[in-house]
């Protein structure tokens, strides 16, 4: 576990990503009029059912499909030299760069200074059916897991196997894995909590509350 | 057949290099596609060899049935062929292929076939009605537990009746396939436990959570009827049996036998050359009665006592299409199935009849793959650094693994199942194809290394093992 506060500094330091915005398919790529330099948001409300930003749209059967942006931040780049052309998947039609939420810093604080139970292989991930449940009811920082504990299933080339949890009791505080998504070996699926860093925890969500200034 | 075809290639590895060198040898054009993980495959090396980086695409999914025919249409493609796997059995696929706008010809059997032998209930119902024997079960998905519990106990009772000691029931997702999503139950007072995992697995992988009941029939062995038909779907004919009894833990098949059977080196409890012809017929006879109309499997199982049941039909060209090939002669001469299947998907009518098609010798097809035979066949993911074999006369390797070396591995995509290479191997008799078999495994060499060091494994040992005994009970 690294020291939060150096942690803290290095994000300050570079307090925004770059991402890419690419192709998500093949197809005919329209941009909109956005221009370098605009604000643009992500999916946003509480169940992210507010559209991001519509950057351009990309037409593959007859089937239009807009191209949103993912993170809140501005365009850095625009390709608008694609406009009309057809695009292979994957080829980059523009940047975004996010300044880093204050929630994005804790859980990136939480990730390094809390217990992080990493995927042993490239896989997908899910939870057993009943936490998969309860996660999904309730919330995750409602469970509550112990060394030995069934908690996940690896699917991997078609092969589902049962993943034990090995680590200290707690709950279980975030979770950074997408079940639809292969999750790289020594990747975080989990952050655990353990009641005795409970305070710690706190302490650490209130610094970032009080410390981080939000960009763009 | 019209030689300005195009054909899209919607699939992957080695089976899209083999639809690509079918391609060249009909004069066919083609177009392949591949995914970000496929980048390093030795289908994109081939295809940017045989066809230029025209010919290549790069797509988010090989399950996007949306961005294949954008593809197809940039590229000006005018057929698909689906290889196995992804849409090869989906038959609305198929007929979107062919009932769109700019419709394109799916070089697998019609829809409608697709539909009606793809599933493995409907297949059962008609075989039933024509007199081809099925496995004792469930002829419709079950979505009840307490129905699919009834059905169990019937099972296991019909059983006891019948003098079985260790009565067993099969508990299948209804639209799995290849083996996955299937379980064996021993004790009716685990069945539930045992429906309710099936049904969580179907529901996760295939977004379905039906599930079939039926007899686990022990002691058996698996054979299959390759039969192939022009799109008149009149003159169905056969290219033999194969044997596909030997098979991983997970019931995936592992090595491939053709013909099924061999009564001349081994002496079976029941007449085998009798049993090959009635699985054949029955074969031809469904084929016939349906209208089949491009290359297709019947899948069998035959007890040790000679009973055969038909399991099901694959309506598409299945991996182990080259064994069959590699024993039959189409007027003396050799035989692709995949530029068979593309010829006639295409158009051409068959030209040939039973009588036209001869059997010389026995095959084996082995299927090289990176797993742990040691743990329950578990998936092998890691850097191969070394691939080579002997070139033989008797001997066909045909693999997606691009020549790889220590300083230039080729890592196996985690996305898809571990299969390296197919080895298909001929011989005059059994006697003989095993002697090539075993020479040919002893003089591969297959290396490489995971992430945290260790060496390679894959079922090589296993293929070895399991060559002195084939086509035995």
């Amino acid at each position: 576990m690294r020291d939060i506060a150096e942690v803290l500094e290095a994000l300050k330091a570079e307090p925004y990503t770059e991402k890419e915005v690419c192709a998500p398919h093949s197809g005919v790529i329209t941009f909109t009029d956005i221009a370098e330099g605009a604000k643009v948001h992500g999916f946003t409300g509480m169940w992210k059912e507010i559209p991001g930003t519509h950057i351009a749209t990309i037409t593959r059967e007859k089937n239009p499909r807009k191209v949103l942006a993912n993170e809140r931040g501005v365009m850095q780049k625009v390709y608008r030299e694609l406009d009309g052309t057809f695009v292979e998947s994957g080829t980059p039609l523009g940047v975004i760069r996010h300044y880093l939420t204050r929630q994005e810093v804790v859980s990136r604080l939480l990730k390094e200074s809390l217990y992080a139970f990493c995927a042993p292989e490239r896989a997908k991930y899910y939870f057993t059916p009943d936490i998969d449940t309860k996660v999904k009811m309730l919330g995750c920082r409602t469970v509550t897991i112990h060394d030995g504990m069934e908690l996940f299933i690896v699917s991997r080339m078609k092969r589902e196997v049962p993943l034990c949890y090995s680590g200290p009791t707690g709950i279980i505080y975030d979770v950074y894995f997408d079940q639809q998504k292969n999750v790289d070996a020594g990747a975080p699926l989990i952050v655990v909590c353990p009641p005795d860093q409970q305070s710690a925890v706190e302490d650490v969500v209130a610094r970032v509350q009080s410390e981080w200034v939000e960009g763009e | 057949m019209n030689r300005k075809h195009k054909v899209l290639i919607a699939n992957r590895g080695e089976i899209a290099v083999r639809i690509m060198q079918a391609c060249k040898k009909l004069g066919l054009e083609f177009v392949s596609v591949y995914t970000a993980e496929d980048v390093s495959s030795g289908h994109v090396a081939l295809a940017r060899e045989l066809g230029g980086e025209k010919s290549l695409y790069r797509i988010s999914s090989y399950h996007d049935a949306n961005e294949l025919l954008c593809i197809a249409d940039e590229a000006g493609a005018t057929a698909v062929h689906p290889g196995y796997g992804f849409f090869a059995e989906d038959f609305r696929f198929a007929r979107r292929v062919t009932e769109r706008e700019r419709s394109l010809v799916f070089i697998g059997p019609s829809w409608r076939v697709i539909r009606d032998l793809g599933d493995k209930i409907n297949t059962k119902r008609l075989a039933r009605s024509i007199g081809v024997p099925t496995v004792p079960g469930s002829d419709r998905p079950i979505y009840d537990e307490l129905e699919a519990e009834k059905v169990a106990r019937t099972l296991f009772e019909y059983q006891l009746q019948q003098g079985i000691a260790r009565p067993l029931v099969l508990v299948k997702a209804s639209a799995g396939g290849g083996g996955m999503g299937i379980e064996e139950v021993y004790d009716i007072d685990t069945f539930r436990q045992v429906y309710r995992r099936i049904r969580n697995y179907a529901m996760r992988q295939f977004k379905d959570e039906g599930v079939l009941i039926e007899q686990r029939v022990t002691d058996f062995n698996h054979l299959e009827v390759q039969v192939l038909s022009d799109r008149s779907g009149r003159n169905p004919v056969h290219f033999g049996t194969r044997n596909c009894s030997i098979q991983s833990t997970g019931r995936q098949k592992r090595l491939e036998v053709a013909p099924g059977f061999d009564p001349s080196s081994i002496e079976y409890g029941f007449d085998a050359a009798a049993v090959l012809d009635e699985i054949t017929q029955h074969s031809l006879n469904m084929a016939r009665k349906v209208g089949y109309d491009s290359v297709g499997t019947w899948e069998w199982i035959v007890t040790r006592d000679g009973h055969p049941f038909l399991m099901e039909v694959n309506t598409r060209i299945q991996v182990e299409n080259g064994v069959s090939a590699a024993i039959s002669r189409v007027k003396g001469q050799e035989v692709d199935l995949i530029a068979e299947q593309i010829r006639t998907g295409l158009g051409d009518a068959l030209g040939y009849t039973q009588d036209d098609i001869t059997f010389h010798g026995v095959g084996v097809e082995y299927r090289i793959i990176a797993e742990d035979p040691d743990s329950g066949f578990a998936p092998w993911v890691g850097d191969i650094d070394r691939f080579q074999w002997e070139e033989r006369d008797w001997c066909r390797l045909h693999t997606h693994v691009p020549s790889a070396s220590p300083e230039k591995p080729y890592t196996i995509p985690t996305e898809f199942d571990p299969n390296l290479a197919l080895g298909i191997i001929w011989g005059r008799d059994l006697a003989e194809v095993s002697a090539n078999g075993l020479d040919f495994l002893e003089h591969l060499v297959l290396e490489g290394h995971n992430g945290k060091g260790e060496p390679l494994k894959s079922n090589v040992e296993f293929l070895k093992k399991k060559t002195e005994r084939m086509l035995r009970f």
